[in-house]
């Protein structure tokens, strides 16, 4: 997330204090300026180029891993948490996305377009950088798989032996998969860690779409 | 060209030995040829005229000797060693072949005396000067240890063939593997044994073993 | 270059001799030294000598003498253990000062404490021992074999010789 971090911070421009809330808060060193022009009223342009610390995003991302850690019992419940954290974040930076893409914005309606949607325009706002391979699974028709060699939230993280089935970026399979359901498009994202020689911290989002996915697919295009 | 500018890029290329060559391609279209060569050279002439000290280096040796192709041929590094707060070893790793090797429980005891003789060789200092300094650097006839203190308490020991005139940069470049494969791994616990896979990794990419 | 102290420990690890030079830099106090404190003449008139050092929060020398004891020793122990008993501790350096160390044969231990930009004072430490220690001390009749409290190596050629020759050490 070097460029774009308006997942982690409230994006709406409601929640702006009032005058009042600023006198008070003033006393109080916090900043908030008393021409209203806090963070929350800037335009939501405004921090499309703006970049982030990454050590900021590695200790924010590693609390949020140990907060979860605390109420699971083991590494599948542990991943599920992470996905949903994941989840919450998707479903509001998708609408900030396509907000964004203005008049160029639209709504894909089928299976590759969506997952080219996912690995170009989606990685490159939340990364700054294009997903590295995007891959059909053979055997079955409705898996996908989506690699990252180095994916950004495990860039400082190094799972311990007992739980070496956990791959943290299920956060980052969460992301996908709110931004699937937020074009209809329900399906399952699940992060598998597969190290390379070259990459050893490569990772796998595998995408199951549900079944009705794949029939309306074949409704609307033809079975091809 | 900003005469500290030449600075930056010696440290740099410093801290990163083995990709020397890249940066000179990346300097300009030039290839590594007498051409350059001439023109570092001519870079470290001014940088000693301007009075630069190699202490922008990090570096302890006197400045004649100290130049970019001599930090890059040597750098033998035995061994690191961290040390928690309490003087407990968390983390050992034989590189070169040098040193002895110990047991674990030898390293646990010679961990704890060296927490102890750190803080006595801070108070037995003669100078008035508040805020002593504990050892920082050791040298024997076979090897020379570096030791850094973080302000939070945590020592790093590098241990290095003698006469190594760069292991201040080692020693930085450590600390900051350890803060950033570490220290941001929610997976490691504060003040305990360092098990991160990430962290050996990186460090042993750095430290390479000597041919 | 700064020599700050000097130290002599026996093979019974006792302080034989002790000699400090106050910094020059620092306010000295007004007395003046007009005899070199050793660790004997402390002994003898204990009244004035030991609470020489100027600051408040300085040890004594005595008690500074044990803790450079015990620092050498553990450090000689660790650089044996690490390297094997061949090799041997020669020096350390703090951001104040430097600590030099030569161990004869006969386990006696020469330390000195200069400045950090002194080199390497192993050869000066030798020189010592072979032209003043062995010279004035160990060839001098009436001093006995063991020296308890620095009995027959305070003598005063011993000291004339370690004051001149700390001054040509460059």
């Amino acid at each position: 997330m070097n460029r774009d971090t308006s997942p982690f911070r409230p994006a709406s421009t409601g929640a702006s204090p009032t005058p009042k809330h600023a006198s008070l808060t003033a006393s109080t060193n916090l900043r908030y300026s008393l021409t209203r022009k806090s963070i929350y009223d800037r335009h939501l342009n405004r921090t499309k180029t703006s970049e982030l610390s990454k050590s900021a995003f590695a200790f924010l991302f590693g609390e949020m891993v140990q907060h979860a850690q605390k109420k699971v019992y083991g590494v599948q419940d542990l991943e599920k948490k992470l996905n949903q954290h994941g989840y919450a974040v998707g479903q509001r930076f998708l609408e900030l996305l396509l907000w964004r893409e203005g008049r160029t914005a639209k709504r894909e309606t089928r299976i590759l377009g969506i997952l080219q949607f996912i690995s170009h325009s989606l990685y490159r706002a939340i990364f700054q950088k294009p997903a590295d391979t995007l891959e059909k699974v053979r055997e079955n028709e409705d898996e996908y798989m989506i690699s990252d060699n180095d994916p950004l939230v495990n860039s400082y993280i190094s799972v311990p032996k007992e739980m070496s089935q956990l791959n943290c970026a299920a956060f980052i399979a969460g992301i996908i998969e709110a931004v699937l359901d937020g074009h209809c498009f329900p399906a399952k994202v699940t992060a598998h860690t597969a190290p390379s020689d070259m990459w050893p911290g490569r990772t796998v989002f595998l995408i199951k779409f549900e079944p009705e996915v794949l029939e309306r697919e074949g409704l609307r295009h033809g079975s091809t | 060209m900003p005469a500290d500018w030449d600075i930056w890029a010696v440290s740099d290329w410093v801290t990163k030995p083995g990709e020397w060559r890249n940066e000179v391609m990346e300097e300009g279209p030039e290839e590594l040829s007498t051409g350059s060569r001439k023109r570092e050279r001519k870079k470290r002439r001014q940088a000693r005229e301007t009075g630069f000290k190699c202490s922008a280096l990090l570096c302890s040796e006197p400045r004649p000797r100290c130049c970019r192709w001599y930090h890059i041929v040597a750098m033998v590094v035995y061994a690191v060693l961290i040390l928690n707060k309490a003087g407990g070893l968390i983390f050992q790793r034989d590189f070169n072949p040098g040193l002895q090797k110990l047991t674990s429980n030898d390293y646990l005891i010679l961990a704890g005396t060296f927490h102890g003789v750190h803080a006595i060789t801070s108070q037995i200092s003669p100078t008035n000067e508040t805020g002593a300094s504990g050892l920082e650097v050791l040298e024997s006839e076979n090897f020379v240890m570096r030791c850094f203190q973080t302000l939070t308490g945590t020592k790093f020991l590098v241990f290095a063939e003698p006469r190594q005139p760069n292991l201040d940069v080692v020693v930085r470049r450590v600390y900051e593997l350890y803060s950033d494969y570490v220290m941001k791994n929610p997976f490691y616990q504060i003040e305990m044994p360092i098990r991160s896979e990430g962290f050996e990794r990186h460090l042993s990419a750095y430290i390479k073993p000597h041919q | 270059m700064v020599v700050f102290s000097f130290f002599i420990f026996d093979r019974h690890c006792e302080c034989i001799y002790l000699r400090q030079w106050l910094d020059a830099t620092t306010p000295s106090p007004a007395q003046p030294l007009s005899r070199p404190v050793t660790a004997s003449s402390a002994a003898t008139n204990t009244t004035s000598a030991v609470e020489k050092p100027p600051a408040g929060n300085k040890l004594s020398m005595a008690e500074q003498a044990k803790l450079v004891f015990g620092v050498i020793f553990s450090l000689r122990n660790m650089v044996k253990k690490l390297c094997g008993p061949d090799d041997s501790f020669l020096c350390y350096r703090t951001g104040q000062y430097k600590l030099h160390y030569y161990e004869t044969i006969t386990s006696l231990r020469f330390v000195m404490l200069t400045d950090i930009r002194t080199e390497n004072l192993k050869s000066s430490l030798h020189q010592i021992y072979v032209n003043l220690y062995v010279e004035y001390v160990v060839k001098n009749p009436l001093s006995p074999v063991e020296h308890p409290g620095g009995e027959g190596v305070n003598n005063e050629m011993f000291e004339l010789g370690i004051d001149s020759f700390v001054r040509t050490i460059p």
